[in-house]
């Protein structure tokens, strides 16, 4: 399956929003693992994922042209 | 969710001290109000391993970051007493000593205004998708981290 990935913060100074095609990935869980094994510096740094803009707090299943969002720690105000 | 229409509570650039006037002027007219309370964030200019914070460039994942405001309007709403509510958050370039927040809460008396306005911003800081990369003098960079 196809999926679109953004990313912001210092995320997106080394992650471009790309199309990502997934084999044998079905859930969130399973997507970080290969997120932070294709983009190592990912694995040091603290992220949370939103699907289609929702944020995940529980293990979330994946679809075909889901879009998710990669967020480090929020910072505004 | 609640089919009420979801408020744009972004602005470009430094919010100023000319709308926040015209914001409380326009409540002179809701003689239910007995108190406001507004709280204002501004760019501070910390110092650095020796460079200084010249502006904060702020982004936001802008779809969500409204969602979520939203549902916070909506539940602050429901837990106070209140007659109006008002939040502007600053996106893009807003430099030291400008207004980068500004939020704004009004009840019949001075209590819910008070805790409201506190909660607001504690919550806003806390789950809406914004980043503020604070940048120096000599252009470098780091990306803020809320306290």
């Amino acid at each position: 399956m196809e999926i679109e990935i953004i990313s912001f913060g210092k995320i997106a100074e080394f992650l471009q929003n790309q199309e990502l095609q997934l084999e044998g990935i079905v859930d969130t869980e399973q997507l970080r693992e290969h997120l932070e094994n294709k983009f190592p510096r990912l694995s040091s740094m603290k992220y949370k994922l939103a699907v289609n803009k929702k944020l995940v707090q529980v293990n979330t299943l994946i679809n075909n042209n889901d879009s998710v969002a990669i967020m480090p720690p929020f910072s505004g105000g | 969710m609640s089919e009420k229409k979801i408020k744009n509570i972004f602005v470009n650039g430094p919010i100023s001290s000319a709308f926040i006037a015209e914001s409380i002027a326009k409540h002179s007219t809701k003689t239910a109000i007995g108190g406001h309370s507004i709280f204002m964030g501004q760019v501070r200019a910390d110092e650095i391993e020796g460079k200084t914070v010249s502006a904060i460039e702020y982004t936001t994942f802008e779809d969500a970051a409204l969602e979520k405001m939203h549902e916070i309007r909506e539940e602050i709403f429901e837990k106070y007493p209140l007659n109006c509510m008002h939040v502007h958050h600053s996106l893009g370039n807003i430099k030291n000593g400008e207004i980068c927040l500004f939020v704004f809460t009004s009840s019949a008396h001075r209590k819910p205004a008070i805790d409201a306005c506190t909660e607001i911003v504690e919550r806003l800081k806390a789950e809406l998708p914004i980043w503020g990369k604070e940048i120096f003098e000599d252009n470098t960079h780091q990306w803020k981290e809320n306290k």
